[in-house]
């Protein structure tokens, strides 16, 4: 089943187009990684996929709902979570608070008035068990090593329990046991019939994880198919001897 | 004694200025310095209802709150389409643009004379024209916004606020509708300041435009910048400090018309001090 | 042709309000292009150049021509000090925009506070003599001496500006620091003392205006707020960063100030200002001027 549909998306910055009519679509309870070289659009991509940038044209069909906008927050609705590539994380507060802020009430008086749940707490605690962080629960955010800061992205994500999640380069700068985590963590979730989306630039962990490979340049399709298969073709070679 | 009682009111007020302007720019990482516009609103509505309409100081506060809760609405709406330093431009210019209200709807406000002879706050009778009842009054006001704003910064809000002040595009992610947020605490810290404002008219007992200005503004941000922003105890803190500081300048003997002058020096002084060395202020939670 | 009457008046006084504005835009909008944040000190440097020259002239008597001058570099000297004292280590230590805020407001607040304590904070004017000028018939419009001098000193040292930042190698070292700052230490700019001639050249063009504004009408402490305030309207109304934007915008303020109040009392001039800054941050926050 598809979950997501990518159809037709462009997007253009002062005069240059990072997506051109961009279409491919993900399979359910996979990992499907989207690969390309840098600039392709990748980010991009995910960016105008959760509404975190605007989209000239074309439809994303989340489920079976179609839209032509999107808004960050309507994320937790289509049951999507992403990752940052950059890691974006609460810096001045605490790891804990990290998760809690995705796990509390969204509507305002809800949220005043929400009291210190337990229900909360433990959900949290258990996050932060599975990703390893439990003992720095209390540390602030900007004191992480940097393979914690980008384990705390991934609890964040898990935090909203949602049906797709978009990793955008999560293994970039991890040292192997970290790598080790990440990917066991990921097998987890596809058990769990979770779909992931993985941008990423390490061959060796696209061609270990993913079930399915999409390959993109310069904001359009190229190529897609098993790992193995896509990643010796010469087109997409080229593609990425040409950057 | 009497002048200690004097500053300890000074004081509270303060406090409740600092308390309340500390959640939108501490917690909320809006840097707003049109915190003096609703101070006034809350003041002259006080000193306009209770003079001219004998209305009770405690209804006539009531009245100030809604007031500055419609203002802060609409201005904090603009607002919200500001980000970082021309969100503070915007709040400046809205600060001078109600300030100039204050001054020229003379058929309401009197502009530079003022209003005088606001009288005392009354409950059943009993006048609080005694300055330490006053006091005990204002310290009350101090105990329940203290109380409220604590109780808001702990809250799952309160925690929603202070992603907003890290990263708004990152929490918006996860499914928050930052806009709301950002008004909601906006509007909360109006009425704060606007009870700030309603005790000060009724303890002055006369108002004008002058203690509205931006300086005034500028001065409970120094107050939270000292204290340290996102730490409410910080505020109060630093409402004390802030407020001291001068008098104990007046021992050391400057003629008043410099003092004023001196304090002003004090609080700019202090303002680049803090940036330079400490931004984190006394108590240290949060560096801007 | 009656009631063409306060018309030429109004542009009059529009033109010269447009003219004080942009001497104070003008440094605003350099000293922005290149650090990036707004200085919110810069008003005061108007009021340091009215200062000096009052008391050159009234406590050692010296001449009119020497205390501007002196005045004038008093002023920039004093910006390049605020910048050495404060905004120089903070840039190092990669402060954000906001602190960079804070402390100007606090530079703001202290050169405020010094002019009152050494000046008091009367109202005084520099004027020679007995203050009455010579004025002249603009098509309708009185204008003095004194007012003609600070239009043309505004054209001046905008054409002047638009010159050094075009024609010349410092021009261009200084566009550099404003597009990039990174790129521009790289390359091997001092970025660091091209600020500080931006914040020397600047302020000294505000004390010039405060001083011209001084001749006008005079001098308090207080005055560098509303300046400032005019000045960055202008510098955002005609859009931020550039030299030519801080003069057109300057001149577009004054005239809506001017005939904004045409049929309102002249109090609520400020009001309008800001409401207009306000609407142009709505809508159109890069300014009249495209880029």
């Amino acid at each position: 089943m598809k979950i997501l549909k990518i159809q037709n998306i462009s997007k253009h910055f002062e005069g240059v187009h990072a997506l051109s009519k961009l279409s491919f679509e993900i399979e359910k309870g996979v990992i499907t990684s989207v690969v390309g070289p840098n600039g392709a659009g990748k980010t991009t991509l995910m960016n105008v996929l959760t509404g975190m940038e605007t989209f000239d044209n074309g439809t994303f069909v989340v489920g079976d709902i179609p839209l032509t906008k999107v808004k960050p927050r309507e994320m937790p609705m289509y049951r999507i979570a992403r990752t940052f590539q950059s890691v974006r994380l609460f810096e001045q507060m605490t790891v804990l608070d990290n998760v809690l802020v995705v796990l509390t009430e969204r509507n305002i008086l809800s949220a005043i008035f929400e009291k210190h749940s337990k229900y909360h707490e433990e959900r949290a605690f258990g996050i932060l068990k599975r990703i390893g962080l439990w003992e720095k629960r209390n540390e602030l955010a900007e004191n992480l090593s940097y393979g914690q800061r980008k384990l705390l992205e991934i609890g964040r994500a898990l935090a909203m329990e949602p049906e797709v999640y978009l990793f955008d380069e999560p293994f970039s700068g991890l040292f192997p046991e970290m790598v080790k985590k990440v990917k066991s963590i990921m097998k987890e979730l596809r058990e769990e019939g979770k779909t992931i989306v993985l941008i990423s630039h390490n061959m060796e962990i696209i061609r270990e994880l993913s079930d399915h490979v999409i390959v993109i340049e310069s904001g359009t399709f190229l190529a897609e198919g098993k790992p193995d298969d896509v990643l010796s073709r010469k087109d997409v070679l080229e593609a990425y001897l040409g950057e | 004694m009497e002048y200690i009682i004097h500053l300890a009111i000074l004081t509270s007020i303060f406090a409740i200025l600092g308390i309340g302007l500390n959640l939108v720019v501490g917690y909320t990482g809006l840097l707003s310095v049109a915190h003096a516009a609703f101070y006034g609103i809350g003041s002259y509505a006080t000193a306009i209802f209770m003079k001219s309409f004998g209305v009770n100081f405690f209804i006539a506060l009531l009245i100030g709150i809604i007031f500055s809760a419609i203002a802060s609405f609409l201005i904090g709406l603009v607002l919200s389409r500001f980000k970082d330093d021309y969100y503070a431009l915007a709040s400046l210019g809205f600060n001078i643009i109600v300030w100039s209200i204050f001054l020229n709807w003379q058929s309401v406000t009197r502009g530079p004379l003022g209003i005088p002879a606001i009288g005392r706050p009354e409950l059943f009778g009993f006048v609080f024209s005694e300055n330490i009842f006053f006091l005990i009054l204002s310290l009350i006001f101090v105990a329940l916004v203290f109380g409220v704003s604590v109780f808001i910064g702990n809250s799952s809000f309160g925690r929603v606020l202070k992603a907003i002040r890290e990263d708004e595009k990152a929490i918006q992610v996860f499914g928050y509708n930052t806009q709301m947020y950002k008004l909601t605490i906006f509007v909360i810290g109006a009425v704060l300041a606007s009870v700030a404002g309603s005790l000060y008219a009724t303890y002055i007992t006369f108002i004008d435009p002058t203690a509205f200005n931006v300086m005034e503004s500028v001065f409970v941000l120094s107050i939270i910048i000292l204290g340290g922003l996102a730490n409410l105890k910080g505020s109060v803190i630093g409402a004390l400090f802030l407020i001291l500081l001068p008098e104990l300048l007046r021992f050391v003997g400057f003629p008043s018309d410099v003092a004023a002058q001196m304090r002003q020096l004090v609080y700019g002084l202090l303002l680049v001090l803090l940036m330079l060395y400490r931004p984190q202020g006394l108590m240290g939670e949060y560096k801007l | 042709m009656r009631f063409m009457g306060i018309i030429p008046q109004l542009v009059v006084n529009s033109i010269i309000a447009g003219a004080i504005y942009s001497m104070i835009a003008l440094g605003f909008n350099m000293i922005y292009g290149a650090t990036k944040f707004f200085n919110l000190a810069h008003g005061v440097m108007a009021a340091v150049g009215g200062y000096v020259v009052f008391f050159l002239t009234h406590s050692f008597g010296l001449s009119v021509w020497i205390s501007v001058v002196i005045g004038v570099l008093a002023a920039g000297g004093f910006g390049v000090l605020t910048d050495v004292l404060v905004y120089q280590p903070l840039r190092r230590r990669q402060a954000s925009q906001l602190i960079l805020l804070v402390a100007s407001l606090g530079v703001f607040t202290v050169l405020q506070a010094l002019i009152a304590m050494i000046f008091t904070s009367q109202f005084k004017t520099l004027s020679i003599g007995n203050g009455v000028q010579q004025t002249y018939n603009l098509f309708g419009g009185i204008i003095t001496t004194t007012q003609i001098v600070l239009v043309l000193c505004a054209v001046g040292c905008t054409m002047g500006l638009l010159i050094l930042l075009n024609k010349t190698r410092f021009g261009r070292a200084i566009k550099a620091v404003s597009d990039d700052e990174e790129v521009a230490r790289i390359v091997g700019i001092n970025t660091d003392r091209i600020v500080r001639w931006l914040f020397f050249i600047g302020s000294a063009i505000s004390g010039l205006g405060g001083i011209l504004v001084g001749y006008d009408t005079g001098i308090e402490p207080t005055m560098g707020l509303a300046l400032l305030l005019g000045g960055v309207v202008g510098s955002i109304i005609g859009g931020i960063g550039t030299i030519g934007g801080a003069f057109v915008g300057s001149f577009l303020l004054g005239f809506i100030e001017n005939f904004g109040i045409w049929h309102i009392s002249g109090e609520w001039k400020s009001a309008i200002a800001y409401t207009v800054l306000i609407l142009f941050l709505i809508f159109r926050p890069r300014g009249i001027l495209k880029k």
